[in-house]
């Protein structure tokens, strides 16, 4: 790994997030809405001279451009700004709210693609095959199906008719001081569902995309190669085929980190997990915007994390690309 | 001498589009230890079929062996089960490829895929492995193979790529090595150098080695005795020096007169590369004569209803009617 791709990409990514946020800044200022009024309403009425000195406190008076220069100045100190509704530091509030999504996202990520890969890599043994089939089926569906319904479903299949895994929020009341083993598999279990409908939709796109991947791979010469030597088949597979099939898998899996992260915000919303998902979706209801734009902006970082270890890894994988630019 | 490989009636079918057709019928070859055997004929003509077959990697489904038996020190190959084929390939058999620019994976470091070659077949641990395969490396020819078994298959040139195949063909001392066409790819001074690597290797190992080739010349310099194959049979056989000097039937004599001959002043300047016109018939439009007829510049109403079989007429075993009646 050279370090001078390493700093260009961060480079790429420090640019990038900024145009996330002049993005975002711009974007939530274009929606309908008056934040002054959201909070006024919330205290209980509104007068002219009470919206004027929301907005004063808050700096909605100034110009559009001078407010998104402020913005960017606080942003490049660290300083997200203060919720309008919480009346707490943004990044106070992503700090509460960053690792029960990185768990879910990460949880997902990790199960669709594993199961996504195995389901894919049983299908293209046999192309004509059952399995083969049922992957076929099982993608369009879980392509099709969009990820709330799912997880309503599931919802109400597991909240009265088989009430094994909690369909509400993060940890048992009565184990919230819980330590050690015990939260952690209390974590895990309201962690089932959520996990599953976000995995769902991508474990489907993981299976039918190795399945392809690995077709492709299993026809190309060094797998004859690989089993005129006398490997095993399931050394051919998941040695030989499997390595070269991952590539294109994991460049999706970098691409599809960032939708994971939009989609975390449903199931987040639908399963009550106390991510930063539910927080954007409150926020943007109360027009909070220094906390949707950090929320953001920080998913957006993420997301350009994810990307760059996605672009190492592949360097990892694949010995073509080590020391090009 | 026993024959060290006998393909005997073998007959391979495929499951197509258009049907069963028949890739390879009533083919019968042998090969002795130290020997040499030249397959030659044009593409589709079923020579790496019967490579594949020996082989057991005929793809099943669609493909299949319908009949006949592969014998290697007679144990028949066609019911050899498929446990008994992984030990057997790569370690008393191997194949080098045409294409040794595909034919390495290349995620691997060559001196792991040599490596790997030599674990499955022996009892020795990794760093031996590895060790054997640096030794390897530099037996074939390449240079500073300590620093080279390091390197991914696209840092090397198409030459060396066929190298390394080579090593690791041979890297379990196999009985018996097909080589299907191994210098296609490569350009001619290279493809001089792997003959001699294949020549040096023989003698050291003793292995016998099927060359499949459509080129004469490589016949020629390597084999001891040829079969010539035309639409999934062995049409002529015989030593390479009868084949190349009298060849009988008509596609054989095709194949030897499309050697560009240097010097051999027959024309002058203008002289024209003789070919062979036509192509080979597709599988499933076989029909019941000979499968040469509608390209052969002597072919009389029997070629068009008659299959000839491969018998010793004239010079050598030949499968032509013209041959045996005495009008060719």
């Amino acid at each position: 790994m050279n370090t001078s791709f390493l700093l260009r990409r961060l480079g790429y990514g420090l640019l990038l997030m900024l145009g996330v946020v002049v993005l975002n800044f711009l974007l939530i200022r274009l929606a309908p809405g008056d934040p002054a009024l959201v909070i006024a309403g919330e205290m209980g009425g509104a007068t002219q001279e009470m919206l004027d000195s929301i907005r004063e406190e808050y700096g909605l008076n100034k110009p559009v451009a001078v407010q998104l220069l402020l913005y960017i100045g606080n942003v490049l100190q660290g300083d997200l700004g203060e919720s309008f509704f919480f009346n707490q530091p943004v990044s106070s509030l992503i700090a509460q709210r960053v690792l029960p999504t990185i768990l879910l996202v990460i949880t997902a990520q990790v199960l669709s693609i594993v199961i996504g890969v195995v389901l894919g890599v049983l299908a293209a043994r046999k192309p004509n095959g059952v399995m083969s089939a049922f992957v076929s089926v099982f993608a369009t569906i879980g392509y099709a199906v969009p990820v709330f319904w799912t997880g309503i479903m599931l919802v109400i299949l597991f909240a009265s008719i088989f009430p094994i895994f909690p369909v509400e929020g993060m940890q048992s009341v009565k184990l919230r001081d819980a330590s050690g083993l015990v939260k952690a598999l209390d974590i895990l279990h309201h962690l089932v569902l959520p996990a599953f409908t976000l995995a769902v939709i991508y474990l489907a796109q993981y299976a039918r995309l190795s399945r392809a991947s690995m077709l492709e791979v299993l026809g190309s010469d060094y797998i004859r190669t690989a089993r005129a030597k006398g490997a095993s088949p399931r050394s051919v597979l998941f040695k030989h085929a499997l390595r070269n099939a991952a590539l294109p898998i994991l460049t999706v899996a970098g691409l599809q980190f960032g939708n994971l992260i939009s989609g975390a915000l449903l199931v987040e919303t639908v399963f009550n997990w106390p991510g930063m998902g539910r927080l954007a979706f409150e926020s943007i209801l109360r027009r909070d915007y220094p906390t949707i734009m950090g929320v953001l902006f920080f998913a957006s970082g993420m997301v350009v994390v994810a990307n760059i270890l996605t672009d190492m890894s592949y360097r990892l994988a694949d010995p073509r690309l080590r020391g090009k630019g | 001498m026993n024959s060290l490989l006998e393909i005997e009636d073998l007959r391979v079918t495929f499951n197509t589009r258009y049907g069963e057709v028949t890739a390879l019928d009533s083919v019968s070859l042998h090969v002795k230890e130290g020997e040499t055997l030249g397959v030659v004929g044009e593409s589709g003509c079923g020579k790496s079929i019967t490579a594949l077959s020996v082989m057991g990697l005929i793809p099943t489904p669609p493909g299949r062996i319908a009949e006949g038996a592969i014998r290697l020190n007679g144990e028949d190959l066609t019911q050899a089960s498929e446990k008994r084929m992984q030990a057997l390939r790569g370690g008393e058999m191997a194949m080098i490829f045409q294409e040794p620019m595909t034919s390495l994976n290349p995620v691997f470091t060559v001196g792991d895929q040599i490596a790997e070659a030599i674990m499955l077949h022996q009892k020795v641990d990794a760093a031996q492995a590895r060790r054997d395969a640096v030794a390897l490396l530099d037996r074939v020819g390449i240079p500073s193979p300590d620093v080279r078994a390091g390197d991914f298959p696209h840092q090397l040139s198409g030459g060396m790529r066929q190298r390394v195949m080579i090593a690791m063909a041979v890297s379990c001392r196999p009985k018996v090595l097909i080589a299907d066409e191994p210098t296609t790819a490569l350009d001619v001074t290279v493809q001089a150098q792997i003959f001699d690597l294949l020549n040096e290797i023989q003698r050291e190992f003793g292995s016998a080695i099927i060359l499949i080739t459509h080129d004469m010349g490589a016949i020629s310099e390597m084999a001891d005795r040829v079969a010539v194959m035309y639409a999934g049979r062995v049409i002529e056989e015989a030593r390479a020096d009868d084949v190349l000097d009298y060849p009988q039937h008509p596609y054989a004599r095709g194949l030897i007169s499309c050697i560009p001959a240097l010097g051999k002043d027959a024309g002058g300047a203008g002289d024209m590369l003789a070919e062979i016109p036509g192509v080979v018939p597709p599988l499933h439009k076989l029909g019941a004569g000979c499968a040469f007829a509608d390209r052969c510049a002597h072919q009389a109403p029997r070629c068009a209803v008659d299959k000839p079989l491969l018998a010793a007429h004239g010079h050598h075993p030949v499968a032509c009617h013209g041959v045996e009646e005495g009008w060719l």
